[in-house]
């Protein structure tokens, strides 16, 4: 842990100074960065290593922030900072804080990392296909510490994979919390599937029913529900304690968000503000429960409650963002949505979602999928997408599986800020869907 | 601050440790090292609806490429480099780094050291852009606004001899948008534009760069954005196709340049642009005169050398329609007739140095817009992409989603959205009738693109969706 040494009593005390009104909000938030990159066969430089570490101080008050943040973890830096923020330089300050943190470790040898692309090419070939196949795999540590002008919480850490196929005809990636054997045989699967669906014409447009595996879920979950109940996503239209209480999807619905539920690797006990993190019902069979929000959203607000901030980088301001989603798992075999599903579609896996907060529009994207013939699995699709307004989509929810599977619900980028999402999801059937296909020539 | 010949380019450089960085790079054996160092310094002022945010922040890296011919490795970090590590082991990949090329006279600008915006000044020009939206366009409200102004110094030195330092200072500004379909309905009927279709709000982005905030004019930025509201308001023409006369404003000649890179960018362009030549081996019109110059006066992100400290260059890709050459680095230039420019870019003190377009031009004409406007006697007036284009090569296809006016006898009538502009490629190329003199520069996803209005025939306008969808 490299902020163990960390005097965050003394940190605090300095942040005091920052505080004059009740209502003032002051933390600093100090973060340690690793990322080890293999980058494609034969591509030099040979292993990448990115490592930062820095600060960021924060006043926040009456729904305006200030912020300062350094790239290195010096006491004067910190001073500096503090001072760039204080509404009011105080009258006596305290003492620089000692910021202090381990060295960096050597850089470790990553073994795993390194065999990961003969096993993946082998897990490939057991499959009798072989296409060209350049990977790059990426290794993401994080460790954080926030303190505020109380209590500060336990330090986190993050440490995850992330994986990037380009192939000749596309691009396919995932997030992934370990490479052991299933998590090969996984991926596999799905560059196979993706392979396989190369050539295949995507769907023509009109409305269907749409199976979607656990991971195409975790998208549409992640894009038409997490990102409609960020606060600030929320006051764009309004009030976004009004969306307390209002039917969002059908009663078979629910979807929370549960940081501490979140793969190992990935789990938290408290947010990027350093408030703990709970159990967070986004929607209760059906209706809107508490959206997620922050110190700042929360802070005027009767009806929100802060544990849901995140933030990509000490640069970047904090906002509303989901971590694990969840989707208690229904009755229904995903064995039997397919063979429930007549001549329908089924999907795998999404590759992006867009939602337009102010009309309520949105779009999944699908990289491929099969064709639902008579209730079996039939032949290979190209790519294609379903579209509607959310609360359409939702409504036509008929039937949730029963086994659900964690993984990354991927990279989602808001205002400029990048992020792992993950999520635990079982597959969903989704009746009278528009689909139309995506791509293909001009 | 007086100007630095560019055969000096590290005079005035600050000390860092690099030269005992690449000691140890040699103690360790390695034959190859490069270490890059960056320090910047950036203003952020945020405001949404209903809140403000002000950022002050410092950033301050570094990088080191190093290796051989049988390994390497690529380490980046934050604060100042320390020779004594830790380094990671080199793995199995050869590395190969430039030797040093000598320079041309490069002027640093004056306004480069010119002062960050300050927080009352930054947020007034984001309260006066909103007011002047208001202005323009009753009713809009600005839901995201994100002034950027930030400056930083780089230092390159490798054991081949490179050493280079400069500088760079770039404001941004990123604007969204939204207006309620009631009130475009009455602002369209004074301007007696016909959008009476439209019910849903209208939302738009507009994204701005140049050297300093202070050249941003509110009022000149509010018309802009609510240009581009009143256009994406626009119902799709009444007939599923139409061709015409074609006036595209710099914003979608910039996107459609963007999509265009792979015919003049890297060692493979040469190949792909080969299938575009006419019976007298010209790639496109006389208009099309295509260059790039890392070293652009007055060009954003203009600097003496790229992020390797290889010297930029001006390159012509295109003249008259005549492929020159692609746009190459010093890596990538064997075997093809091209000469090399200093055209490798850093994202950042994180990234590697990859080569791409440094200020890539499409070369203005003289023209003012409004005298190409009026030779369309029946065509479209496209301001800006809703999309991203697409492009097929090898099936000499494009196309990319567009909004705009109509236009009938060299005047703007009713505006058009929910359609797509498509055709040939090569007729993208060739039948180029007329280039503005509003050559505008922005950043763009393949590089800082700079792009004037084109007039364009022989392409077709389609409805994005079909007739009764």
């Amino acid at each position: 842990m490299p902020f163990a040494d960390l005097d965050r009593a003394a940190v605090a005390r300095t942040l005091t100074q920052l505080v004059q009104r009740p209502e003032d909000f002051a933390d600093a938030y100090f973060e340690r960065l690793e990322e080890v990159e293999l980058p494609p066969d034969g591509e030099p430089p040979g292993l990448r290593v990115r490592r930062q570490q820095g600060f960021a101080v924060r006043l926040v008050r009456e729904g305006r922030t200030w912020l300062a943040s350094r790239d290195d973890l010096e006491p004067r830096s910190f001073a500096q900072a503090l001072h760039q923020v204080a509404r009011v330089l105080p009258t006596a300050a305290y003492p620089e804080p000692r910021l202090e943190v381990a060295r960096w470790p050597e850089v470790p040898a990553e073994p795993d990392l390194l065999e990961l692309p003969s096993r993946l090419q082998r897990a490939i070939r057991q499959r009798h296909v072989a296409f060209p196949l350049r990977l790059t795999l990426r290794r993401h540590a994080r460790d954080l510490q926030v303190v505020g002008t109380g209590p500060a919480p336990e330090p986190q850490r993050e440490r995850f994979y992330s994986l990037t196929a380009e192939l000749g005809w596309t691009r396919w990636g995932t997030l992934l919390t370990e490479l052991g054997p299933p998590t090969v045989e996984r991926v596999a699967d799905s560059l196979v599937e993706l392979f396989r669906a190369r050539h295949a014409s995507p769907p023509d447009t009109g409305e269907t029913t749409v199976v979607l595996g656990p991971a195409a879920t975790a998208v549409l979950l992640h894009e038409a529900v997490a990102h409609a109940l960020e606060a600030d996503v929320l006051a764009q239209g309004g009030d976004p304690d009004a969306a307390v209480g209002v039917g969002m999807g059908p009663e078979a619905l629910s979807v929370l968000d549960d940081p501490e539920a979140a793969p190992v690797g990935v789990r938290r006990t408290s947010d990027d503000e350093g408030v703990p993190v709970t159990r967070r019902w986004l929607l209760r069979q059906g209706t809107v429960a508490q959206p997620l929000a922050d110190s700042l959203w929360a802070g005027g607000s009767d009806a929100l409650s802060p544990g849901a901030a995140r933030r990509a980088h000490r640069h970047a301001v904090p906002g509303p963002r989901s971590i694990h989603l969840e989707l208690p798992p229904g009755e229904t075999a995903e064995d039997d949505l397919i063979s429930g599903a007549g001549d329908g579609m089924y999907a795998a896996e999404a590759r992006a979602g867009r939602l337009d907060p102010l009309t309520g529009a949105f779009h999944l994207e699908l990289p491929f999928g099969r064709r639902i013939r008579g209730g079996s699995l039939a032949d290979p699709i190209g790519p294609f997408q379903m579209s509607g307004t959310v609360a359409d989509l939702l409504a036509r929810i008929t039937a949730v599986g029963a086994e659900s599977r964690p993984g990354g619900a991927g990279w989602c980028a808001k205002g400029g800020q990048k992020l792992a999402v993950w999520a635990t999801t079982p597959a969903l059937c989704i009746e009278g869907v528009r689909i139309e296909p995506v791509g293909g020539t001009p | 601050m007086s100007p630095r010949p560019r055969d000096d380019p590290a005079a005035g450089a600050p000390r860092w440790p690099l030269s005992e960085v690449l000691e140890a790079m040699v103690d360790q054996g390695l034959e190859e090292a490069e270490v890059y160092v960056k320090r910047g310094r950036s203003r952020r002022l945020e405001t949404t609806l209903h809140t403000e945010s002000s950022g002050f922040h410092h950033e301050r890296g570094w990088a080191v490429r190093a290796g051989g011919p049988r390994a390497s490795f690529f380490l980046a970090g934050t604060g100042d480099p320390s020779p004594e590590g830790p380094w990671p082991a080199p793995d199995g990949r050869p590395l190969r780094l430039p030797d040093p090329v000598s320079a041309t006279s490069w002027q640093e600008p004056a306004d480069f050291d010119a002062p960050l915006t300050g927080e009352r000044e930054g947020f007034q020009l984001l309260a006066a852009i909103a007011r002047e939206l208001d202005t323009e366009l009753p009713g809009t409200r600005l839901l995201h606004a994100l002034l950027e102004d930030g400056s930083s110094e780089s230092e390159v030195r490798s054991q081949r001899g490179i050493h280079a330092h400069w500088k760079s200072r770039v404001a941004a500004l990123r604007l969204t948008a939204t207006v309620p379909a009631s009130k475009l309905r009455r602002t369209a009927s004074r301007r007696g534009l016909g959008s009476d279709r439209h019910r849903e709000p209208v939302q738009a982005t507009l994204v701005l760069a140049e050297r300093e905030a202070r050249r941003f004019h509110p009022q000149a930025v509010a018309r802009r954005l609510a240009d581009r509201l009143v256009v994406r308001a626009g119902p799709p023409p009444e007939i599923e196709r139409d061709r015409g006369e074609v006036l595209l404003a710099p914003a979608v000649v910039r996107r459609l340049l963007g999509a265009l890179t792979p015919l003049l960018v890297g060692p493979r362009a040469a190949s792909r642009v080969g299938r575009f030549h006419d019976r007298r081996g010209h790639i496109g019109g006389d208009l099309l005169t295509l260059v790039d110059d890392g070293g652009l006066d007055g060009g954003l992100l203009t600097a003496p050398v790229d992020g390797e400290g290889m010297p930029s260059r001006e390159v012509v890709l295109v003249e008259a329609g005549v492929f020159r050459q692609p746009l190459v680095a010093w890596n990538q230039v064997r075997g093809l007739e091209a000469v090399a420019s200093g055209c490798a870019r850093r994202a950042s003190w994180r990234d590697l140095p990859v080569p791409g377009p440094t200020h890539l031009y499409l070369a203005a004409g003289s023209t003012p817009v409004a005298g190409l406007l009026a030779e369309v006697a029946r065509g479209y007036y496209f301001l800006e992409t809703t999309g991203a284009p697409r492009m097929d090569f090898d099936g000499d296809a494009f196309q990319v989603p567009v909004a705009g006016f109509a236009v009938g006898r060299g005047r703007a009538a009713e505006p058009v959205s929910g359609v797509v502009l498509q055709g040939a490629v090569s007729s993208l190329l060739r039948n180029l009738h007329g280039a503005g003199r509003d050559l505008t520069y922005a950043p763009e996803e393949a590089g800082l693109l700079g792009t004037p209005s084109l007039l364009v025939s022989g392409l077709e306008v389609r409805c994005a969706r079909p007739a009764g969808d």
